[in-house]
């Protein structure tokens, strides 16, 4: 057993499947009263790069000290000749409190080789801590067929839209797994959860009573993005929000606000922060907000009639994967505005 | 209820709660000490979390003589080592831009008009569109001033469409006759629903989660009542002594310091019915009924159903520590009381012939404040027969520290005889969210610049408090030779235990 300060970086001590609870048990039994196992939801995390087993062990025990769980973590080679399945216990401690004790969550890691990925929802299933939520964070591509059995589990699906490669296929798989579990599935894109930092502070622009007078007159938005989904998804929502609506001319786009007036947008992908920059036209003012590589924070200028060059700093979100994840496991919600920002921009998603 | 004018499409999902609009926080009594440990820290806070509007100004208001930069400079001493998160630097420079000096007496007119010239230029630089929070952080002898030249120099009105709030510091008066006259004097200056009476245990996340699990848990609400609830303690306990509030704590006491208000606002939230909705007055109104169905402690039944004492020497945490009577600026003569006990009945359907147990102390053995719900017994038949005695089953809501639920059942232990011992189901905030949770006066400020008053107490609700409170200091004021003595370092005076001995029950151990 590890602490957070030494984390583990073996996936753990080897088990049988079968054993794994008996295995668990005994883990528990050793460290007398000395630790607590606790638990809030089941995060099982899917992958296929054997690089990332290591990643995601650090990425659960970052995790696990802020937000408790039961951790499934899933190295599945498809592709391996020979049909096998192994399996690994660990836990991540922290001390909590006043240092009085330490809080563990459980990991268990399998490796599942060859056909025996398509048992992957018999074998991980069977080891989840019951009656607590599933959050299956899925990293790599989506494949057909989907099996229905594995995703009618899913309470929450994550994923990162940003990975994706080709990502209209991408998305118009992630729509099918919500239409097979009837809805009930939660989608979580942490692309969309990087945003909420960019969110929050074009909010706090338009908070300002002179940027707010603009809302319904914007002529223009430039956006500059690390990754173009990224730019996309908060395209969208402004979008979604302002109310306007995409008109698709002989070559290029454009969207029409309810009062009709054209809206012009571009979208610049440029190394660096995850958005860089976000700037709005209106005939008598420009609105932006603008964040240096390596700063946390957005630096927000108003200038427009009567008030010019109005600085506010306002922090620019999470960034690290870990903190990403915490934050949307800590918002919950059922994402309706990801849902409403990405129809409005999926025509334009190639 | 919270403002919804000039909605902004953006905020839309991106908090539960409306992001309130801009304004200018205008703290009276700015060089003290609730300043620079709660108020500025919470306020940074909000704005590192990103929860504060960008324009929010705040401006200081207090007698000495110092520039902003020099007020600055001391807050974000304070800040560095109050806050709950650590002070960015870059954060802390944008933050401190927003914060103003005020130098001006209480008492003096010109000060207040000043100061309405100074908040309309703020206005205009900053866009915090004539909203003003005023809060008084002085000492409660000079409120009455504070909201007369308030009012004189029309700083309680606000212009159109904007608005101006007070924010009231405890002690809100010190009698129903003292808290009357501030309620009227407040009244004259700003209307019911522009009045915030703080009282920072309603801000404590298990303060507010005392209503999701009561009403949010179906579990629990059909027990919630006189047939299964055989009593409840409500303990606030703290190793600490009077500390810098000699002055204040020597004239109020117990009783006052911590029973009108904190106490009984716990008392409520736990006894009062579901109410018919979620706002401020919904939710008041159900704590007024219970308060008003308080059995009045009159006469000789002050005797039988409280307890006053006062600690004498002893030791906390290893270190002696002096008598009551021999703190610093303390009367050597006081009889103030430093732990109450009370046994306190709700004359209601729900509660007829349950007993609430309150105890509050200084110079106890460790910090707690928790409402235990103690059920009753299993029927005497089967495991609960003579000779084998088995522990009823107890709820106990950790308000602080270490926030948290837990639920004592009985269980058989493992073996081939019957042996039933108590376990303990047990739910900590910090164990299952490593996230610190924010601080009360986060919470209670952005709700004062929402406008939601649920947290705070309404005028009735203080009067109500004050009319209990005021029949048991009446009858102390006649003679003190019930007061009791206990050694700091232990749980209070020998009669406190036969207080709730007499009913058949003990204090929890806590």
């Amino acid at each position: 057993m590890s602490t957070t300060a030494q984390a583990t970086i073996e996936p753990g001590l080897p088990v049988e499947i079968g054993r794994i609870d008996k295995e668990l048990g005994k883990l528990w039994e050793e460290t007398g009263d000395t630790k607590t196992r606790a638990s809030l939801i089941n995060l099982a995390i899917y992958t296929e790069s054997a690089e990332s087993v290591l990643a995601n062990t650090n990425l659960i025990s970052q995790i696990a000290s802020q937000y408790a769980c039961r951790a499934l973590l899933i190295f599945a080679k498809p592709n391996a000749p020979q049909e096998e399945a192994k399996a690994w216990i660990s836990a991540h401690c922290h001390l909590a409190g006043k240092g009085e004790r330490q809080i563990c969550s459980e990991q268990i890691t399998f490796e599942l080789d060859g056909d025996m990925v398509s048992a992957l929802p018999n074998i991980v299933f069977s080891h989840l801590d019951s009656d607590l939520p599933l959050y299956f964070w899925w990293q790599g591509n989506f494949r057909e067929p989907l099996d229905k059995k594995l995703w009618g589990w899913v309470d929450r699906l994550i994923y990162d839209s940003a990975d994706w490669a080709a990502p209209a296929e991408q998305f118009s798989l992630v729509q099918k797994i919500r239409t097979l579990t009837e809805i009930r599935t939660i989608l979580c894109d942490l692309n969309w959860t990087r945003l909420i930092g960019a969110r929050f502070a074009l909010a706090q622009l338009f908070d300002h009573s002179c940027a707010l007078a603009r809302v319904n007159k914007i002529e223009r938005v430039s956006i500059s993005c690390a990754k173009r989904t990224t730019g996309l998804l908060l395209l969208g929502w402004l979008a979604a929000q302002l109310g306007w609506k995409l008109q698709s001319l002989t070559g290029s786009e454009r969207f029409l606000s309810p009062a009709g007036a054209p809206v012009d947008f571009e979208i610049q992908v440029i190394d660096g922060p995850t958005i860089g920059r976000c700037a709005f036209e209106c005939t008598d003012s420009t609105l932006e907000i603008a964040r240096q590589p390596g700063s946390e924070y957005f630096h927000a200028r108003i200038d427009c009639e009567g008030i010019s060059d109005t600085m506010m700093l306002v922090p620019a979100g999470k960034s690290e994967t870990s903190e990403i994840l915490v934050s949307e496991l800590s918002r919950g919600g059922k994402h309706p505005l990801y849902r409403k920002a990405l129809a409005v921009v999926e025509p334009l998603i190639k | 209820m919270p403002d919804t004018k000039e909605v902004n499409p953006l905020r839309e999902g991106l908090s539960s709660r409306a992001m309130p609009q801009p304004c200018a926080v205008v703290i009276f009594g700015a060089t003290g000490d609730l300043t620079h440990r709660k108020l500025v820290p919470a306020l940074y806070n909000l704005a590192a979390d990103g929860a504060l509007p960008p324009a929010v100004s705040v401006v200081g208001f207090a007698r000495r003589d110092k520039s902003d930069e020099v007020f600055r400079k001391e807050l974000e001493e304070a800040a560095r080592k109050f806050s709950r998160q650590p002070i960015n630097d870059q954060m802390w420079v944008g933050f401190a831009s927003s914060i103003f000096y005020h130098r001006s007496e209480f008492d003096v007119l010109e000060g207040y008009e000043s100061l309405a010239k100074r908040l309309d230029e703020l206005d205009a630089q900053r866009g915090t569109r004539g909203n003003r929070l005023y809060y008084l952080s002085a000492g409660p002898d000079q409120f009455p001033v504070i909201l007369e030249n308030l009012r004189k120099s029309d700083l309680n009105r606000a212009q159109p469409g904007s608005w101006a709030r007070v924010i009231v510091e405890k002690p809100f008066g010190s009698d129903l006759p003292s808290a009357q006259r501030l309620n009227e004097l407040v009244k004259e200056a700003f209307s019911e629903k522009d009045t915030f009476r703080i009282d920072h245990y309603l801000g404590k996340e298990t303060a507010q989660n005392m209503m999701v699990m009561r009403f949010a848990n179906a579990i629990f609400e059909q027990l919630w009542n006189a047939r299964y609830i055989d009593h409840f303690q409500i303990t606030a306990s703290e190793p600490l002594g009077v500390e810098g509030r000699a002055g204040y704590y020597d004239k109020a006491g117990a009783l006052r310091d911590m029973v009108q208000n904190h106490l009984l606002q716990l008392l409520c939230l736990t006894a009062m019915e579901p109410p018919a909705g979620l706002d401020a007055d919904a939710v008041r109104d159900e704590k007024v009924k219970v308060l008003k169905s308080l059995r009045p402690i009159t006469g000789d039944d002050v005797r039988k159903h409280v307890v006053r004492a006062q600690y004498g020497a002893g030791t906390i945490n290893g270190k002696r520590v002096p008598a009551y009577r021999d703190e610093q600026n303390i009367n050597p003569e006081s009889v103030t009381e430093t732990h109450v006990a009370l046994h306190i009945n709700i004359d209601n359907w729900r509660w007829a012939g349950v007993p609430f147990f309150v105890r509050v102390g200084k110079r106890l053995p460790k910090a707690s404040t928790e409402i235990a719900i103690q059920f009753k017994a299993a029927p005497p038949v089967l495991f609960n027969v003579e000779g084998q005695t088995i522990d009823s089953n107890a709820l106990v809501i950790r308000i602080q520290p270490d926030e948290g639920v837990a639920l004592r059942m009985s269980a058989k232990m493992p073996g081939s005889s019957l042996r039933i011992e108590p376990v303990k189901m047990d739910f900590h905030y910090g164990t299952s969210f490593g996230k610190a949770t924010p601080e009360a006066y986060e919470r209670l400020l952005l709700d004062a610049m929402g406008g939601d008053a649920t947290l705070f107490a309404r005028r009735d609700e203080v009067e109500e408090a004050w009319t209990f409170v005021d029949a048991i200091r009446a009858e102390w004021d006649k003679n003190s030779d019930d007061l009791a003595l206990y050694a700091a370092g232990t749980w209070g005076p020998t009669e406190a235990d036969e207080l709730i001995k007499r009913y058949g029950a003990t204090w929890r151990r806590l």
